[in-house]
């Protein structure tokens, strides 16, 4: 939800989603060309600079997003900076620290937290409804895109409908003993099945008032002074690629 | 007077498959460019009429006519019927399925296979019409519940109904909203669309009804002018349902001899503004 508010509300909600999205691969080209754990690092900088300074999401915001999946991240280079050994020989495991030196971590590192921001820049600036959008433009299926929008929706129908449920539960106390909680999920399980496949078939009754036949088709938003944009994406993506070719 | 009926349903039964009566030989006709109000307690039929008006279900028995024509329940004439006749759930989010307030709203346009530039223009003229037109871009979940029922309404007008149906509009929405969900009506009657909508509320029928239908057990019991409710004080009672105040107060002022009787409001501000006029004196 986090990212969705961010995603209305920064500076850059107008910009032609075409050029977020040109600028977020060009740089994440730009974070698999660095090899260089230094230079990645300098591609992960500029790219949270643009979205804190140009797109004005908040810093704060930016570091709680990327908190988890720099979690992983951290996870993924211990495992990477042991390794277990099996010699028999010696009577059974070692475990070294380091057995390639720093360099592969880092460069994982770097490279991995610059794609990150490529791709946190994109997901804080550009509604889902935007990328959606987006992806019509690029002919990717329909029934790909209809199947997103509609989870998108439900998505949110459910969350309301499974915190309206539990809510109902819990003042009825629901909840209050380990037994009636497992009794609570088990019947909030059944209800929501329920009301799911009610759902469904309500949608689908009102789709069809509204003349629908089968497939669903979309206004697309217009964006002012898009070329200009792209423009600039481009420059950006040519920058960055540069960058990091040169760093290498 | 037959060439002035726009919608009309004779004697059309209808039955869930489980076995529950949705419609016991109703009949109905509405008339052309008039306000519509239909009365009913829950589980009446309210619902199930009106998705056989928009041949969402298709009557057991019976017909349903649409501008004379029985309704043809081919894909072509089905397609005709619905663009005609636009219909506004009583839940939002039944209807509301697109991620942004303008995608929604253009989806019904986009399925009678108009052209960008009509679906844009026709889009931000239904928005405005709700004045919605500040939240286009919205996603659709972050909204109140008028704000998504106003979507709604804008997404049925888009499609430029002659016959909008809304199921119990009124319902969920405060005083202020109810007063703005009006004033749309309002507008809407104006450009000569044709208005039927569900209610409980006797009162805001009486107020605001050119006609008024009374449905009970899947069947309508009664039909009349609006102007004419006093003297069905016997249809309502079978449909339990009280006669407004606002007659009842009438009634004892005309007796009192406070107001002529050729006076009827229909409003408590018009019978306030009558007393106001009237020369007599109150002590
Ligand atoms: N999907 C359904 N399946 C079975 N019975 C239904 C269904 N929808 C409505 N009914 C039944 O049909 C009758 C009329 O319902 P409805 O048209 O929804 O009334 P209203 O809208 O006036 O409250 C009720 O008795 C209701 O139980
Ligand atoms: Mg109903």
């Amino acid at each position: 939800m986090l990212i969705e508010q961010c995603a209305y509300s920064n500076r850059w909600r107008r910009v032609t989603p075409a050029a977020k999205g040109l600028f977020s691969l060009g740089a994440l080209i730009a974070a698999f060309t660095a090899t260089q754990p230094a230079t990645a690092a300098l591609v992960a900088l500029l790219l949270v600079i643009t979205a804190v300074f140009g797109a004005g999401v908040p810093a704060a915001r930016f570091l709680r997003v990327a908190l988890p999946p720099l979690g992983f991240l951290l996870l993924g280079c211990l495992t990477l900076a042991y390794s277990l050994d099996f010699a028999p020989a010696n009577g059974g495991f070692t475990v070294r620290w380091l057995p390639a030196g720093w360099s592969p971590v880092l460069q994982l590192a770097a490279r991995s937290c610059a794609a990150l921001s490529a791709l946190l820049f994109l997901a804080l600036t550009t509604p889902l409804v935007d990328l959606i959008a987006l992806l019509r433009r690029l002919k990717m299926p329909e029934v790909l895109l209809e199947i997103m929008v509609l989870c998108y929706r439900m998505l949110f129908v459910f969350s309301e409908a499974l915190h309206d449920t539990r809510t109902a539960q819990a003042a009825r106390l629901g909840y209050a003993t380990p037994a009636l909680t497992l009794r609570s999920l088990g019947s909030l399980t059944a209800n929501l099945t329920l009301q799911i496949w009610q759902r469904a078939h309500d949608l689908n009754v009102a789709a069809q008032s509204r003349n629908n036949d089968g497939a669903f088709r979309f206004l697309e938003p217009a964006y002012a002074n898009s070329r200009r944009d792209i423009t600039l994406a481009c420059l950006g993506v040519l920058a960055l690629v540069l960058l990091a070719v040169t760093l290498r | 007077m037959t060439t002035d009926v726009l919608l009309e349903f004779a004697d059309v039964a209808f039955r869930y498959p489980d076995g529950n009566a949705g419609l016991a030989g109703c009949s109905l006709t509405i008339a052309r460019g008039s306000r519509n109000a239909l009365i009913g307690a829950n589980g009446a039929g309210k619902t199930t009429l009106f998705q056989h008006a928009n041949g969402l279900l298709k009557p057991q028995q019976g017909v349903v006519r649409y501008a004379g024509q029985p309704v043809d329940y081919s894909r072509a004439g089905l397609r005709a019927l619905r663009s005609e006749v636009g219909l506004v759930f009583q839940n939002p989010d039944q209807q509301l399925f697109s991620a942004s307030v303008r995608e929604d709203v253009s989806f019904g346009p986009l399925n009678l296979g108009l052209d960008m530039a009509t679906v844009r223009e026709r889009v931000e003229q239904a928005l405005q019409a709700v004045s919605m037109a500040p939240f286009a871009d919205r996603p659709v979940h972050n909204l109140s519940f008028g704000q998504k029922k106003r979507v709604c309404i804008a997404g049925v007008l888009a499609m430029q109904p002659r016959l909008l149906i809304l199921d119990e509009p009124m319902a969920g929405l405060d005083h202020a909203m109810r007063a703005e969900l009006l004033a749309v009506l309002d507008g809407l009657h104006a450009q000569g669309i044709t208005l039927l909508l569900a209610t409980h509320d006797i009162d805001f029928a009486y107020r605001w009804a050119d006609r008024i239908h009374l449905i009970a057990g899947g069947r309508c019991t009664a039909a009349f002018d609006a102007a004419a409710l006093p003297e069905h004080a016997e249809a309502l009672a079978a449909a339990r349902l009280p006669m407004p105040g606002l007659v009842e107060l009438h009634r004892l002022l005309v007796a009192r001899k406070l107001l002529p009787t050729d006076s009827q409001p229909r409003a408590m501000g018009e019978l306030i503004s009558q007393l106001n006029a009237s020369e007599k004196d109150f002590q």
